[in-house]
């Protein structure tokens, strides 16, 4: 007869929704103290995203061939790399890129996944299943797999297509590699981390599709995509938020990934992937050139790993056991 | 108490006591909430006795038993209390020492039978095992048993459905099967919580004809917690009505239909189509109002929102069970401020 | 049952052709003229456009023909055993695959018992110590885990055990499951999705723990081992079961990386190549690779869920 605490807590669980469920899950969230030490770890990486260039003690491309491969020291803390490259300015420049490449990913991603999610849920039918197989399809086999055959065939026509964009506005902009890259490894990622926002969203419509309100509101006559977007994605926000969290991780490990196998941010731009590869080949005679991005990189994705589970803690609780 | 002769057409059994629970107390820790579920409820239950306890859901009836028998969830807590099984007090029982008594002394039988059958195991196999672990008996001394359980159950074919898994039984088969399960140890006492609930009306008359049957052959105590008065009324020696975590009225069965007197009683009575008390009203009476909020420490009477007899000690004080003149071989106690016989015969 | 997998089949097939053609488009349109990169490493003005001499291989190797038919060609020889040449170095792609593919295999094999062996144990210890510091050590190690990228934990590994403290041999190559040089690739291979089998099977064990035939095996007086054992754990592996697709699509992706690092001729390292070569004959034979062995996966886990779970494999018999 548990019936008796689950009646008197959902009278309370609903008084407070009423109140602010936001308010209640940061409160929560805040109770995690791992997720709080990620969300300090996640800030300071925003941070030095940001503001980072410009407190770097050395420029991220300047070479000094006579200090090649120095071991850490007061003047380069983190040592120098084989080109005389400051390894602490081209760890926080990584920052910049990883989280630039992350955010893009996020973004386009998690707007593709709640279109097609909404789409194949609130549809349902043929084009549901359709969706839903694809996605599962795409969920399935291993991104970077996919990815690197992605990365690989569509330099080629993006480089020709920038090309052709430089000889018609002569904008110099189109001739950077640089943007090449960033361009081609945010649209590799999109198109093999998008599936997940879609089942979690698909998974929330289909929840919230038959409730009485969503029923009501249609024998009013609202328009369908009024009810997506007044009653279906508010209510799929949270696990979206969750979702995005551990995307952002996700992403920035696939970058890292890409670039380290040479085909995603590709050097002299820094990116902790690229610099774990450059790193791998003196590992036994400087380690350290390998340690730090290594270090750096681990600890971002485990803080939004551990953040993305406190935010799931904190947004979702399934679990209030009385 | 007075030891007292128990007949009911199933021959003179000694009253003599099996279970004896004195001010058990059980609360719920809740997100920082303590829930009231059972607040001090005493009583008693004979061999070979069938107790009736009713109350709407939530009025702490299962609480009660799963608190005996250590199977509460655990944010419960047993906060105080006696339940003294034979000469065991139960509540002071270490873990291994309760598993002895659980499904070896005491059976149990549950609500939904479709959810309290492990899915991945065969029926046979869950009837049994019961008997292997209480060193009862070894696997083909179960099977045989459970064999000739299935039978005194009334599943038919039970060689062939012992290996059938629980999707493969139907409702009323699987509460069979539970049934059984309950009994293959031959316990003194089973607990029956609510057994008929989730099954169709006509299968409720049939799993009470077999628990019925099978009480009076083999002389088992059975507690029956249930909702539905009418259900008990046939079957139980004595009723127990509980409500908001206390025993608000306890009578033998005719006792309590011929004198209902707890205002909370009457209103159960009132609902029922029998007892209509106007022949003439087309409409089922209903109680107004809902229980009480259980994180509150009770300090009045728990009924007093919903009671239409209330009077003003009631709000100030928690009435206490006392016994009043009754027909029954049995006391008869009401936890009740009012006599609302005198105010019925008044009227 | 065989209708059963039939279904299954029908379901993963048409995935497997259609990424296979999406993969081969890409390649298709986007890879770069396979005639030059053939022959990029002699003189590349004979093999231009036009040059009589590249239309006339051009033609041999039926690269003329619509891009559908040599799609088709493709399947229909690949069927067949036959992958094409790679284009750099001229040799039989199925050969070249045919010497790989046992060795990711293998890797992955390990790997997914080390996740079971030790996966499910941890997964079901954190559960039974729900908040405590045992639940809370177990969990945050595997996100702590899930969270370092195998190309991150792989030369961290290294640097600790091979460089510092000096305890394991610089792993190089591969010489087989049961060789001292495996031991860092393997740790590496499993760590990462161990994370996903101890999440499914502390999460599932506490669904469990809360069904009412968990109270019911206590309540009929079972000792509490078996009441974990035989009650909790028995459904508890079918959640866990399904979890192995992902498993192994993680793993496939951890050895892309891991056979990089460590420099263990696998498909990860065929894949690296044919970057590294634009050589897309090569590329398209390991996509295929991996392609089928996650579908493999996820077909045994199908066909495993009857077996774990009697309601699937027949309906009701008897009623009232």
């Amino acid at each position: 007869m548990t019936q008796i605490s689950h009646n008197s807590l959902s009278e309370t669980a609903q008084e407070e929704k009423a109140i602010g469920i936001w308010k209640d899950s940061f409160d929560r969230l805040l109770k995690n103290k791992m997720a709080v030490v990620s969300m300090v770890v996640v800030s300071i990486m925003f941070f030095f995203a940001i503001f980072g260039p410009y407190l770097t003690p050395y420029d991220f491309l300047a070479q000094n061939l006579e200090l090649r491969s120095q071991a850490p020291s007061a003047q380069h803390w983190l040592g120098t790399d084989y080109l005389g490259r400051d390894v602490l300015s081209r760890v926080i420049y990584g920052a910049r890129t990883a989280t630039l490449v992350s955010l893009l990913v996020v973004l386009i991603s998690s707007v593709i996944g709640v279109l097609v999610g909404s789409i194949s849920g609130y549809f349902g039918g043929k084009l549901d299943f359709f969706l839903m197989w694809f996605t599962d399809l795409n969920m399935a086999f291993p991104n970077l797999v996919l990815g690197v055959v992605m990365a690989v065939s569509l330099r080629p026509p993006v480089s020709r297509w920038m090309e052709s964009m430089f000889l018609k506005t002569q904008n110099p902009v189109f001739r950077q590699s640089s943007l090449l890259d960033l361009a081609l490894v945010v649209i590799v990622i999109v198109a093999v981390a998008w599936s997940p926002y879609a089942r979690v969203l698909r998974s929330q419509v289909m929840a919230v599709r038959n409730y009485n309100y969503v029923t009501a509101a249609r024998a009013l006559g609202l328009s369908t995509f009024t009810i997506v977007t007044k009653y279906i994605i508010p209510n799929a926000i949270g696990p979206v938020i969750v979702q995005m969290s551990a995307g952002m991780g996700s992403a920035m490990l696939t970058e890292s990934a890409f670039s380290f196998l040479g085909i995603g941010i590709n050097p002299p731009i820094p990116s902790w992937g690229n610099m774990i590869n450059e790193g791998l080949r003196q590992w036994t005679s400087a380690p350290y050139l390998l340690a730090a991005p290594a270090v750096v990189l681990g600890l971002m994705t485990v803080s939004f790993s551990f953040l993305g589970d406190g935010l799931n803690d904190a947004l979702n609780p399934k679990q209030w056991k009385g | 108490m007075t030891r007292l002769i128990q007949n009911n057409g199933r021959g003179n059994i000694m009253g003599e006591t099996l279970l004896q629970v004195t001010n058990l107390t059980t609360r719920f820790h809740s997100r920082g909430n303590l829930i009231h579920a059972v607040n001090g409820v005493s009583f008693k239950i004979d061999k070979g006795e069938t107790l009736g306890v009713v109350g709407e859901s939530g009025c702490g009836k299962s609480v009660t038993m799963l608190s005996m028998l250590h199977l509460l969830p655990p944010a419960a807590r047993v906060v105080a209390g006696t339940a003294f099984f034979h000469d065991k007090d139960l509540l002071k029982l270490n873990s291994r020492e309760m598993q002895r008594i659980r499904g070896n002394h005491i059976g149990m039988i549950f609500q939904d039978p479709m959810t309290s059958f492990n899915p991945v195991l065969t029926i046979g196999d869950q009837v049994g095992e019961s008997l292997i672990y209480h060193n009862i008996s070894n696997r083909a001394g179960a099977e045989k048993r459970v064999i000739e359980l299935f039978r005194m159950v009334g599943i038919p074919d039970p060689e062939a459905r012992l290996k059938d898994y629980p999707h493969q039984f139907s409702g009323g088969m699987r509460q069979r099967a539970m049934i059984a399960m309950a009994l293959a140890c031959e316990p003194e006492l089973v607990i029956a919580d609510e057994p008929t609930t989730a099954l169709d009306v006509t299968i409720q008359a049939q799993i009470v004809e077999v628990v019925k049957d099978l009480r009076d052959r083999l002389g088992i105590a059975i507690i029956w917690i249930t909702h539905d008065l009418s259900l008990v009324a046939g079957l139980a020696d004595r009723i127990m009505v509980m409500y908001a975590g206390n025993v608000i009225e306890e009578a033998t069965t005719e006792d309590l239909f011929d004198q209902p007197t707890h205002p909370y009683t009457l209103g159960l009575l009132a609902a029922l189509p029998a007892f209509q008390a106007s022949k003439n009203s087309k409409r089922l009476s209903s109680i107004p109002g809902s229980p009480p909020d259980l994180r509150a420490e009770p300090t009045s009477c728990p009924f007093l929102p919903r009671c239409s007899y209330a009077i003003n000690r009631c709000a100030i004080e928690m009435p206490l069970a006392h016994e009043i003149p009754g027909n029954g071989s049995t006391p008869h106690s009401v936890a009740c401020f009012v006599n609302t016989q005198e105010r019925i015969t008044v009227q | 049952m065989l209708q059963y997998i039939l279904l299954r089949l029908v379901r993963w097939i048409p995935g497997v052709i259609l990424l296979m053609f999406i993969v081969y488009a890409l390649m298709f349109f986007g890879g770069g003229d396979p005639v030059q990169i053939m022959f990029s490493r002699e003189a590349t003005d004979l093999f231009m456009p036009g040059n009589p001499r590249y239309e006339a291989v051009k033609e041999q190797l039926g690269l003329n023909r619509p891009f559908l038919v040599q799609f088709g060609d493709y399947l229909w020889k690949m069927l067949h055993g036959d992958f094409g040449m790679a284009l750099t170095d001229g040799r039989p792609v199925a050969r070249t695959l045919a010497a790989a593919t046992p060795i990711t295999i293998s890797i992955a094999l390990a790997a997914s018992a080390i996740i079971a062996i030790v996966g499910i144990p941890l997964g079901v210890i954190a559960a039974l110590n729900q908040n405590h510091w045992a639940d809370n050590l177990i969990l945050g190690g595997a996100l702590f885990f899930w969270g370092i990228p195998t190309f991150v934990m792989a030369p961290l590994l290294m640097v600790l055990f091979c460089l510092e403290l000096n305890l394991l041999p610089v792993p190089r190559g591969w010489h087989g499951v049961f060789d001292v040089n495996s031991i860092i690739p393997l740790t590496v291979a499993a760590l990462r999705p161990m994370a996903l089998v101890i999440r499914q099977a502390r999460s599932a064990v506490l669904d469990v723990l809360s069904e009412d035939y968990i109270r019911t095996a206590r309540a009929k007086g079972l000792p509490e081992w078996v009441t974990i054992i035989k009650h909790a754990l028995r459904p508890v592996l079918t959640p866990v079961v399904t979890q192995m697709g992902v498993v192994m699509t993680n793993l496939l992706a951890g050895s892309l990386l891991l056979e990089i690092v460590f420099g263990i001729p696998g498909i990860g390292k065929l894949i690296r190549d044919g970057i590294l070569n634009n050589d897309y004959s090569v590329l398209l034979g390991c996509t295929f690779v991996v392609l089928a062995l996650v579908t493999l996966t996820n077909l045994l886990v199908d066909i495993t869920y009857p077996i774990l779970d009697p309601r699937l494999r027949s309906t009701q018999k008897g009623a009232e």
